[in-house]
């Protein structure tokens, strides 16, 4: 698969002093969505600011979509799409007039212009107040119509900077269904900076933790939080269940077990697949369970992992968002409203 | 071609902005009324030469020595008023600017292929256009106050299309020079306050140092000498050339527009310059 966006060294200081981003590299293939996960300050807004050309880089090379980013500056923004996370939208004009003065400036065809602001406008729930002016949208449109902008020149890569910041749950599970939807039809690659964790884990093909200008991991979610040990399985056997422990330790997969209280955690890459032969090892040795569950480790312990420092709360969902962030999430997925 | 539709398209939004914005009109038509309706009524040089002892021809020579042919400070202060709006109107040109850095809208504009030029072109093309209405404006007004019998602009030459073009292209010129230095300055500088500090700090120089409002001959030689380079002097004498005729002058009304051509290309330059750097990537 061909790479979409490269970085090589990516450095950025400023005042000579201070190392915002401090020799990024990473790769980001054709099509995927690809996460830049980290707290404020961490580097996260600077590196995409790199890569669309906004900033010139201290040190390092890029190229997004084959183009070297700061030799052909120009020629990039052709090819990208941007949603900065505060609305640049003119609040003077309408929705319509923004969209059309974009795409004017993307150089998307004259006849074809009308056609593509009323799908847009249509497809990002916008059409009934496309005639208003920007200044009597709610924040979801706003944030809708900032999204509506930077693709509507059809990019084939999309950079997305924090692009739900300050969106209530309902509104952030909705912007990524469009986004979901937008990157199977089209098939664009999108890079997006973000501090939600939830986020980051139910969108990203593959995420790079940012921490102090440094990528401190990259991979899929799943593999960051395998690299923890793996899943979770907690044993609940009914009376003195002694026996089952070395059974437990023997079985393939298994990095380790711990007993407290009568309960057995054990720690393994795919719980899932184990759970079955926990419960054939149990039977077999005539040990009765009371219960057994399953518990993947989170992106919360991978950020710990790889900081060395909790995930700040200021910084990002309160754990209720969370929930209904994910719930509104999976039941957009599944076409429930 | 593309560059074309991006100006256009960046011209119609500030136009669309514009018209949106009626105070902003307003504000810029208000200050030329007032100078007009009450300065002008109220301080009425002419009648200062009222004095028995002048005979009238003593009078008019002495009115038109001093206010290089034009018949009475009225019609000569209301051309000066031409450069004095070209100075208040385009001002917005600049403070735009600055509120479109803050809004977010320039940083928008930036991250698509559209150049520093197109970005300042259509900026200066629509801030230069509306002072030129407003010009219009306040000349029309300036001639019905003398047909409603109140002191007026009265055009004593008789002004050929050579001369109405002149008109045109000077007061044009002018809005070209003030509006590429009111985006330079609004490119340059981040703060709202601080432009507005800055904008006080070069209007009224400008305007003091100028031909616009001051009797010529009342003026010591070395205010005439400082303001014969002002561009607002250079294009209010093209107007007063035209409107009470050119015996008063060194030059005829081209040579001073020639100035403020190189005035405005200077200042254009400048302004251009000074764009590109605001608007490439930051290093």
């Amino acid at each position: 698969m061909v790479d979409a966006i490269v970085a090589e060294g990516l450095s950025k200081t400023f005042n000579g002093s201070v190392k915002a981003v401090d020799g990024v590299s990473f790769s980001v293939r054709e099509g995927e969505i690809y996460g830049f996960l980290g707290p404020n300050g961490a580097g996260k807004t600077t590196t995409l600011s790199l890569l669309t050309a906004v900033l010139g880089p201290t040190a390092g090379q890029a190229t997004v979509d084959g183009l070297d980013v700061f030799r052909h500056p120009h020629d990039l923004k052709q090819r990208i799409g941007l949603v900065f996370q505060e609305s640049t939208a003119d609040q003077d004009l309408t929705g319509r007039e923004n969209l059309e003065l974009a795409a004017a400036l993307f150089g998307v065809p004259l006849r074809d212009t009308p056609k593509r602001v009323d799908y847009l406008l249509s497809r990002l729930a916008l059409s009934e107040a496309s005639e208003r002016l920007v200044k009597t949208y709610s924040g979801g449109m706003r944030r809708r119509l900032e999204l509506a902008v930077g693709i509507v020149h059809s990019p084939r890569v999309l950079f997305l900077d924090e692009p739900t910041l300050g969106l209530d749950p309902q509104g952030r599970a909705g912007f990524w269904k469009i986004i979901q939807e937008l990157r199977q039809e089209s098939g664009m690659t999108v890079f997006l900076t973000t501090h939600y964790l939830d986020e980051a884990d139910g969108m990203c093909d593959r995420i790079a933790i940012i921490d102090h200008g440094k990528i401190v991991a990259t991979g899929t979610p799943s593999e960051l939080k395998d690299r923890l040990g793996g899943d979770v399985v907690t044993v609940r056997p009914l009376g003195n269940a002694a026996a089952l422990e070395p059974a437990l330790k023997a079985l393939p997969g298994v990095t380790a077990v711990t007993a407290q209280d009568g309960t057995f955690r054990v720690k393994c890459p795919g719980g899932d697949v184990l759970i079955p032969k926990i419960v054939g090892a149990a039977t077999a040795l005539g040990i009765p369970i009371a219960g057994i569950s399953l518990r993947r480790p989170s992106l919360d312990e991978v950020f710990l992992e790889f900081t060395g420092r909790e995930y700040r709360e200021d910084e990002g969902p309160t754990a209720t968002d969370r929930a209904v962030f994910l719930t509104r999430f999976q039941q957009s997925r599944r076409g429930i409203r | 071609m593309s560059s074309v539709r991006r100006w256009a398209a960046l011209t119609r939004r500030e136009l669309l902005k514009l018209a949106r914005n009626p105070a902003a009109i307003g504000t810029s038509l208000l200050l030329p009324i007032l100078y007009l309706v009450l300065f002008g009524q109220g301080f009425n040089f002419s009648s200062f030469l009222s004095s028995p002892y002048l005979t009238p021809d003593q009078r008019l020579a002495l009115l038109h020595s001093n206010l290089l042919g034009a018949p009475d400070y009225f019609s000569y202060f209301s051309a000066g008023m031409v450069g004095f709006v070209a100075v208040t109107a385009t001002l917005f040109v600049g403070a735009n600017v600055i509120f479109d850095k803050l809004f977010g809208t320039l940083k928008r504009t930036s991250a698509t292929p559209a150049t520093a030029t197109d970005i300042f072109g259509a900026r200066l093309f629509a801030g230069s256009i509306q002072p030129v209405a407003l010009a219009f404006l306040v000349l029309g007004l300036a001639i019905l106050l003398g047909d409603l019998g109140l002191s007026g602009l009265h055009i004593t030459a008789s002004v050929s299309v050579v001369g109405a073009a002149e008109v045109v292209v000077a007061i044009l010129l002018l809005s070209v020079m003030f509006a590429s230095l009111f985006l330079s300055l609004g490119f340059t500088i981040e703060q709202p306050q601080t432009y507005f500090a800055v904008v006080n700090a070069i209007n009224l120089p400008v305007l003091l140092t100028s031909a616009a409002l001051y009797p010529w001959g009342a003026m010591p030689v070395w205010l005439q000498t400082i303001a014969s380079y002002n561009p607002v002097t250079l294009a209010v004498w093209v107007l007063r050339i035209n409107f009470f005729g050119d015996t008063y002058y060194t030059y005829a009304a081209w040579f001073y527009l020639l100035g403020l051509f190189a005035w405005a290309v200077g200042m254009f330059t400048v302004a251009t310059l000074l764009t590109r750097r605001a608007l490439a990537p930051r290093k």
